[in-house]
């Protein structure tokens, strides 16, 4: 649970690369993303990782980042060892764990720097239905919220003589569900009440809402767009045909 | 029974919500911990069962160092009552959810029967046996997490904002409950902003403010101090702004509005 | 039109129920004045505040016999694009009443649902901002908010809409005393300066009785006692439906009773003190 909020939960920040617009932040992560699967060598996936742990630098977010990468490496072994039984090759089978943090690394660059409301602008970009990204974005905001839930909710269980931290994995499991039903009742509940307080305020009354702040990209963003497809054309090409993919 | 000793919590955000806080809890003491929201009330009695640990000071319940027991076995001795039952209620049945904390403190079938039985009718929740706890009222919730705590008898009974929500008759019958556990010998320590239900009570008052404990004494002498409740945001009980603004007063502030009706009765008599 | 709400013979009962929620229930409130809606828990409050704003019959269906007026709108026949322009309604947990990640993005929710051009948005915005005093938690996000703060954020969403009457359900539940006090006396401030219509449900009656016109107390859905709040905490019904009479009032009630006090009104502690301490 510390790894998915390290990792993909929004934090405010005031660095250049927070104030992009949010659609160059996501074409950044998609390039970066997209390069990753597209290296074939392992030293080729180190420089990559090396550009975006770079980026988080600048981005004032390289302490996430790190313990973002540090927790997926639990799981990358996990990835380096099915794959070293199944291919018995290790050069493969490294590739395939580091590329996975690499992923997940590019993916997190953009969750944790763009806003729900910064999201929200870009799912409107893409035209998708209004009802959808209104319910993104309120389950977004309400995500700290349930985390807080979440605790209030053990608390009062082990005060109750629920123990959580001791015991085979079985009993922890088993011992999750006095937590998760008050979690989901809870949700379902405030799903209601949100309902009606939606209603009140004319949610739906016409078929176009305006909006309260506008969303326009500057110059500097549209830079930053063009310099980024422009490296990570160069990239893909040294990547794919000019560099080779054993070192000597 | 209690005690902190120099406690000092800081949140991960570098908050301090408790600053060099020293309490002393004696077994069997109605104790109520008054402060605004914020004041580091509800975290203070999270230390008590050692759901928060201090970030320096110790916290002693029964002579036991809450650094090396569980929440588990802490809350054994020492029950919470949580301001929203919402947060615990999970089980299909109410006798199911009494049943909950007595099966994980270990108590045997037969006595859990017992303990069931004796909750159920002593809140009057017995027609409500086999009912979903999710389907009853706020009130009824309420008693219900009360009931599971006292089913275990635990010496010390501590309630968070127990007011909350809750129309007059059931802060009457909360009043009520409070002298009840105290003739039974009970410890109870009562967090609220809503001094005025407690008042009848006369419990020592502890006032919070930014962290620390800026007042400690019994209600009848603490309360009168104006300008100590005013700057930790407490209200001053009705009687007691009477009792003070009154030209010749007994020596004690009323305890209840029959109290003060007696007394001047026998004021305009005497004249 | 000076009555902003009529209610004529109001009875529902949920699909599901065997009982009336609400039963041949009548009030009338003039533009401007604060009603404190008070009863036992269950006598029906919540549905009654939800039968004024159209949340019910339009979200909740149900046996729905007798009319609901506001500002001259028949509830059930309006549609809650009108009807959340004439009544505002603040639920009682601020948390589920925010949508937004930011303050003034969910101040501007209700506007932005009905189309409103964004020049007045911001204008309207500015001014609730203004009105509770939150100008510097614009950009914030509600989860970092005190319990007080989130409320005032809420209730600026709502007076952003310019509604006549707005309905305050347990606004001080979760507040202590002073942040209590502090919202009543907002309450009486926003009264005075835009002659809005208040309908509030309390349980805690100490601090709004001091700005309160009225008091009306519900039990089993029935309207059982109406008037000035010193007549009916005076009365001796009050404390039969849960009502909850001020520890002070109580001691003047007895003084009243035995025809030691002749000063009628509602008196605070101090009040009361001098009116007695002063008998010869």
């Amino acid at each position: 649970m510390m790894w998915l909020s390290g990792g993909f939960v929004f934090r405010r920040g005031t660095s250049a690369y927070h104030r992009l617009d949010p659609r160059v932040k996501l074409l950044l992560s998609a390039l970066m993303f997209v390069t990753t699967l597209l290296v074939r060598a392992v030293y080729e996936l180190a420089i990559v990782l090396t550009f975006m742990i770079a980026v988080a630098a600048l981005a004032t977010v390289l302490r996430r980042v790190a313990r973002t990468m540090a927790f997926t490496a639990l799981f990358s072994a996990f990835i380096f060892a099915l794959n070293l039984v199944f291919t018995r090759n290790l050069e493969t089978s490294l590739l395939y764990a580091v590329r996975f943090v690499a992923i997940v690394v590019s993916t997190s660059l953009f969750f944790i720097t763009t806003s729900p409301d910064e999201l929200e602008q870009v799912m409107k970009t893409f035209r998708l239905p209004r009802d959808v990204i209104f319910a993104f974005v309120t389950a977004v905001r309400f995500i700290p919220v349930m985390m807080l839930d979440t605790i209030q909710i053990m608390d009062a269980q082990k005060s109750r003589g629920l123990e959580l931290e001791r015991g085979n994995l079985l009993r922890r499991v088993r011992n999750m569900i006095p937590v998760l039903i008050p979690l989901v009742v809870n949700s379902v509940v405030r799903s209601g009440e949100l309902a009606e307080a939606m209603e009140s305020r004319a949610y739906g009354a016409v078929p176009r809402p305006t909006s309260l702040v506008e969303y326009r990209t500057s110059l500097t963003d549209k830079a930053v767009a063009v310099a980024a497809v422009l490296v990570f054309a160069a990239a893909a090409y040294s990547f794919y045909f000019v560099l080779p993919t054993q070192l000597p | 029974m209690i005690e902190l000793k120099d406690v000092t919590f800081v949140h991960q955000n570098g908050v301090k919500a408790l600053d060099a806080v020293s309490l002393r809890i004696e077994s069997g003491e109605t104790v109520a911990i008054v402060g605004e929201n914020g004041a580091g009330k509800t975290t203070l009695v999270k230390h008590v069962t050692g759901l928060l640990k201090p970030s320096s000071g110790t916290v002693l319940v029964d002579g036991q160092d809450t650094r090396g027991t569980s929440t588990a076995a802490l809350s054994r001795k020492v029950g919470v009552a949580f301001q929203n039952p919402d947060h615990q209620l999970f089980s299909e049945s109410v006798e199911e959810e009494m049943a909950f904390a007595l099966r994980n403190f270990g108590f045997s079938p037969e006595l859990v029967e017992n303990r069931v039985a004796w909750g159920l009718e002593m809140f009057g929740l017995e027609e409500y046996r086999k009912s979903s706890p999710l389907v009853l009222s706020g009130g009824e919730k309420k008693r219900l997490t009360l009931a599971c705590i006292l089913a275990w008898d635990p010496e010390v009974v501590i309630l968070d904002e127990p007011t909350v929500g809750q129309d007059s008759i059931q802060k009457e019958k909360l009043t009520g409950t409070i002298r009840m556990l105290r003739s039974a010998g009970k410890t109870v320590v009562v967090v609220s902003h809503d001094i005025e239900f407690l008042w009848p009570v006369q419990p020592r008052v502890v006032v919070m403010k930014a962290g620390r404990i800026v007042g400690d004494g019994p209600a009848s002498t603490l309360m009168l101090h104006g300008s100590l409740l005013d700057s930790a945001r407490v209200a001053q009980p009705q009687l007691v702004s009477f009792y003070l603004a009154l030209h010749r007063r007994p020596n004690q502030p009323f305890v209840d509005p029959l109290e003060a009706r007696r007394w001047l009765e026998g004021e305009s008599a005497g004249q | 039109m000076a009555e902003i709400l009529e209610i004529n013979d109001l009875s529902f009962r949920y699909p599901d129920s065997p009982r009336q929620a609400v039963a041949s229930f009548d009030l009338t409130v003039p533009g401007g004045e604060i009603v404190v809606l008070a009863g036992p828990s269950g006598c029906g409050k919540s549905t009654l505040l939800r039968a004024v704003n159209g949340l019910i019959p339009h979200m909740y269906s149900g046996d729905y016999q007798g009319d609901v007026k506001v500002d001259g709108v028949s509830v059930k026949d309006a549609t809650m694009r009108e009807l959340a322009q004439k009544v505002g309604f603040l639920f009682q947990n601020p948390e589920n009443q925010i949508f937004m990640f930011t303050v003034e993005r969910d101040i501007a929710f209700g506007l932005e649902n009905l189309g409103i051009a964004r020049a007045e948005m911001r204008e309207r915005v500015d001014e609730a901002m203004r009105l509770l005093g939150i100008g510097d938690l614009a950009l914030r996000a509600p989860h970092e908010l005190s319990d007080g703060q989130k409320q005032r954020v809420a209730l600026a969403g709502v007076l952003a809409m310019r509604p006549r009457l707005v309905i305050l359900d347990e606004p001080t539940s979760l507040l202590d005393p002073k942040t209590a006090a502090e919202l009543v006396g907002l309450v009486a401030k926003l009264r005075e300066e835009l002659g809005t219509t208040f309908l509030v449900v309390e349980h805690r009656l100490d601090l709004l009785v001091q700005v309160a016109d009225r008091i009306v107390v519900m039990n089993e859905g029935r309207k059982v006692l109406e008037g000035p709040p010193g007549e009916v905490l005076f009365g001796d019904e009050a404390e039969a439906y849960g009502v909850a009479v001020p520890a002070v009032t109580q001691v003047q009630k007895m003084l009243a009773r035995d025809g030691v006090l002749l000063r009628r009104g509602l008196m605070t502690p101090a009040e009361l003190a001098a009116e007695v301490g002063g008998r010869p």
